[in-house]
């Protein structure tokens, strides 16, 4: 038997989420430790550094709003980035080389969601297996070697500058913008929202649940095929460990941003909040001369505490 | 009992009237059970229908038939007088039949308005996009229609029980719907919100819908049908006016007499000393003043309607679910703790799912009737497998299990033998009180004779049952006594000679 609850309106305090008591205590932290922290040009350098994660994260939040998860994101960026650097350097062309990104992105998309959706292996196992298969056609196409030799065409694209904005924070902006029309405002994103939510629902409102499965993974494979783009101007070469444990930064930010991985509960700009504490934290720790293991602990420990934050709030 | 031909005729205004939906002589079989017989059923515009029956009775077959979730294997569905064909849910909406179930089909993130019209949302001036504005004042429109004022943009989860209700009754309606049908739409509310909710009935009546209302409270039957069907083991029994009938009449038909089987048991000449001694028991679950006693030799009864809280009763003494009040005392003395505490000092819960919750199918027999014993087969913490095979030998000659050898998968046994795993299982952890959680649930009648016959044995040597069961019938052959729950809390206890399955019914229900 259930109680019957009322309307609650939480006081203030307790409508903060945990991602913004982390992210105001990571740079009151950093401010106050790390030399140079606080000076524009390393903040401008933050949210530069963080864009690629932006790009993933964002249709990590979708995956793991339909109860779903996708391991293979970071593979599959090495291999859209590679994608990048062989075909521009082959054709000097940064258009082809990004639409040869997105679609292999795509193509890896496709199979993680009909993996899922309709052969209906857990996305755990499922984009494990892919993982391995991007990681090891990043390997075969590039024979274990760099590739360089970049274009200039794609190399300026991650020091370029719009209207004085950096080119890859406007598109993380426009690519949050268009997440955020996406999901709040499309039927699409709407049906996101039930995958996780209530599945039957779908189903008895005549809608496809495994079509827009399908749907949601291969946007996670388009993005990791833009993202692409920009890590390989980033590197200014294709390298076949470049996205190695990005996913493991994509899923943490999308769990600090205080999306549930049960119920079909997300929220975007948590995510987006969550990927410039991660971002913060590798920065800050850099700063501060700390080795690149210590990072990847520190981002499981943020997770833990964002999460944890978030539970206190919620049982209380 | 009057003919349902002449209940029509009978009934006020109806004279001549078209039923706005007959069902005629559905049937609808599964492997081993024929959950419809040849059931008709008919409503009539802008009636409530009430649709009584014990559990598995085929109430929510029928239900599940008419909204096209199930294909009927036999029967004709007329729709104002024509013929029709309902083979699934899509076709069930157009005819306007929309069912609200009590696992609500709502999308708990999503707000209000976008549950309404999941799926059928107005479209925006982008392709893809939802206009907000319209969705929104649609909602309201939809909302007012059925005189709930509440803000269509709140989300789901922020609502309570009764108002996610009123939420999945106006996506009906905004679907047009013209047959409502409602699975115990006030299991789960207040008095107060069940006032809203009839008014609401009313409303809609005036408004011609048409509503199957399943209800299990006496109180309601009264108050709202305008007629009442009674079903009984997949049949329909009669079709009766409210203001023709009381409520033991109604009991006497649901309960009916269909006695095929034999219950093998020894009633002891007097029982035992007390082995468990449950005192104002309440558990976050709803339970509440949960008093009862179980003595050594004893088969206790707990009955009631499926959600009464038996189940969670059961589970609040085995330690399964938190404690808030009461106190449970076992052989004389007090027990506290989780299900590990509750097994080690010799409770064993056999749960009604037998297969997620009491084995592991994959494992084999002999795997399955010793992982409770471990601690108790190998106190050093080294397995041996010959004193395991050894173990569960002995308890398949024992409990007469029918496998080709310990090594056989469980899940390939027969649910009979599957049972007898279970309850072998917590014999060799040395169990002596059995919470059994409907035990003979989908077993042949064969296999149950068989069980009972081993539940028996197990008192008889010393050891105590407490068995739940929705089989009133088996209660009454098989307990010593029983105690009756209704909406959480005991309603009563019969003793050996008024254990009745009458009386059972009359004590789980709700009196006007």
């Amino acid at each position: 038997m259930r109680e019957a609850a009322v309307i609650s309106q939480p006081n203030l305090l307790r409508r903060i989420p945990g991602v913004a008591i982390v992210l105001v205590a990571l740079i009151a932290l950093f401010g106050a430790i790390a030399p140079g922290f606080l000076s524009f040009a390393n903040l401008s350098n933050v949210l530069v550094q963080s864009t690629i994660l932006t790009m993933l994260a964002l249709p990590m939040t979708l995956i793991i709003m339909t109860e779903g998860l996708d391991l293979s994101m970071g593979a599959v960026l090495t291999l859209t980035s590679l994608c990048v650097a062989i075909v521009s350097v082959a054709t000097h062309s940064m258009l082809l080389g990004v639409g040869a990104a997105i679609l292999v992105g795509a193509a890896f998309g496709l199979v993680n969601g009909w993996l899922v959706a309709i052969v209906g292996i857990p996305p755990f196992v499922a984009t494990l297996g892919t993982l391995g298969m991007a990681q090891g056609l990043s390997l075969i196409v590039s024979d274990g070697q760099s590739v360089v030799g970049i274009p200039h065409s794609v190399r300026d694209i991650y020091s370029a500058t719009f209207l004085g904005v950096p080119v890859p924070i406007v598109m993380a902006l426009v690519t949050y913008a268009v997440f955020h029309g996406l999901l709040y405002h499309t039927r699409f994103g709407t049906y996101v929202f039930a995958l996780g939510g209530n599945r039957e629902a779908l189903k008895y409102a005549g809608l496809s649940p495994g079509r827009l499965l399908i749907g949601v993974y291969a946007i996670g494979g388009i993005m990791a095929g833009i993202a692409g783009l920009l890590m390989t101007a980033r590197m200014n070469s294709g390298h076949p460990t470049a996205g190695l444990g990005m996913e493991f930064d994509a899923i943490a930010a999308v769990a600090v941003g205080g999306t549930s991985f049960e119920r079909g509960n997300g929220w975007l700009l948590g995510t987006l909040l969550g990927v410039i504490a991660v971002g913060i934290l590798r920065n800050g720790l850099n700063l501060i001369s700390m080795p690149s293991s210590v990072q990847v602990a520190s981002v499981g420990v943020l997770v833990i505490v964002a999460l944890f934050l978030d539970g206190l709030r919620s049982r209380s | 009992m009057s003919t349902s031909a002449a209940v029509e005729a009978l009934r006020p205004g109806s004279e001549g009237a078209t039923p706005l939906l007959e069902l005629r002589g559905i049937s609808k079989e599964f492997p081993g059970v024929k959950a419809l017989d040849g059931v008709s059923f008919a409503i009539y515009p802008g009636e409530v229908h009430m649709l009584l029956g014990e559990n598995g009775a085929g109430k929510s077959s029928l239900m599940k038939v008419l909204c096209g979730a199930y294909r009927a294997d036999a029967g004709e569905f007329y729709y104002k007088g024509e013929k029709v064909a309902i083979n699934s849910t899509a076709d069930a909406q157009k005819l306007g039949i929309a069912v609200i179930f009590q696992e609500f089909s709502l999308v708990p993130h999503l707000d209000i308005a976008q549950n309404i019209f999941l799926g059928r949302e107005p479209k925006g001036r982008i392709p893809g996009t939802i206009d907000r504005r319209r969705i929104l004042a649609d909602a309201k429109r939809v909302l007012d229609m059925i005189g709930f004022d509440i803000d269509p943009a709140i989300t789901v989860d922020k609502l309570g029980v009764a108002q996610q209700q009123m939420v999945e009754i106006a996506k009906a309606i905004s679907q047009n719907a013209r047959i409502l049908v409602m699975d115990e739409p006030t299991a789960a509310l207040s008095d107060r919100e069940t006032e809203l909710l009839f008014a609401l009935i009313a409303r809609l009546k005036a408004d011609g819908v048409s509503i199957v209302y399943i209800s299990h409270r006496m109180a309601e039957v009264f108050a709202l049908g305008d007629r009442i069907t009674v079903m009984r083991d997949g049949r329909r029994i009669d079709g009766v006016l409210p203001g023709d009938v009381t409520p033991d009449q109604l009991v006497r038909m649901m309960v009916g007499r269909n006695v095929d089987m034999t219950y093998p048991r020894n009633f002891a000449e007097k029982p035992g000393e007390v082995m468990l001694q449950v005192k104002g028991l309440a558990s976050p679950t709803g339970i509440a003043d949960i008093d009862i006693e179980v003595r050594r030799g004893e088969i206790v009864g707990l009955c009631g309607l499926v959600g009464s809280g038996r189940t969670e009763a059961a589970r609040a003494i085995f330690g399964a679910d938190p404690i808030t009040g009461g106190e449970i005392i076992f052989d004389g003395k007090p027990i506290s703790g989780g299900p590990d505490v509750a097994s080690r000092r010799g409770i064993a819960l056999i749960p009604e799912s037998r297969k997620s919750e009491g084995l592991a199918l994959l494992r084999s027999v002999g795997d399955n009737l010793v992982v409770s014993a471990l601690r108790k087969l190998f106190p050093s913490g080294m397995f041996d497998p010959r004193v395991s095979q050894r173990t569960a030998d002995e308890l398949i000659r024992q409990l007469r299990i029918v496998t080709p050898s310990a090594r056989q998968m469980v899940g390939l046994l027969s649910g009979g033998n599957q049972q007898k795993v279970v309850i072998g299982k917590w014999l060799a952890a040395g169990s002596r009180l059995f919470i059994f959680d409907e035990p003979t649930r989908g077993i042949d009648i064969g296999a149950k004779s068989e069980i009972f016959a081993l539940i028996d044995r197990l008192v008889a040597e010393g050891a105590a049952a407490l068995m739940i069961s929705s089989e009133q019938i088996e209660i009454c052959h098989v307990c010593d006594r029983a105690y009756v729950m209704r909406e959480g809390r005991i309603a009563g206890h019969l003793s050996r000679n008024e254990l009745t399955e009458e009386n059972i019914v009359r004590l789980g229900m709700h009196h006007a």
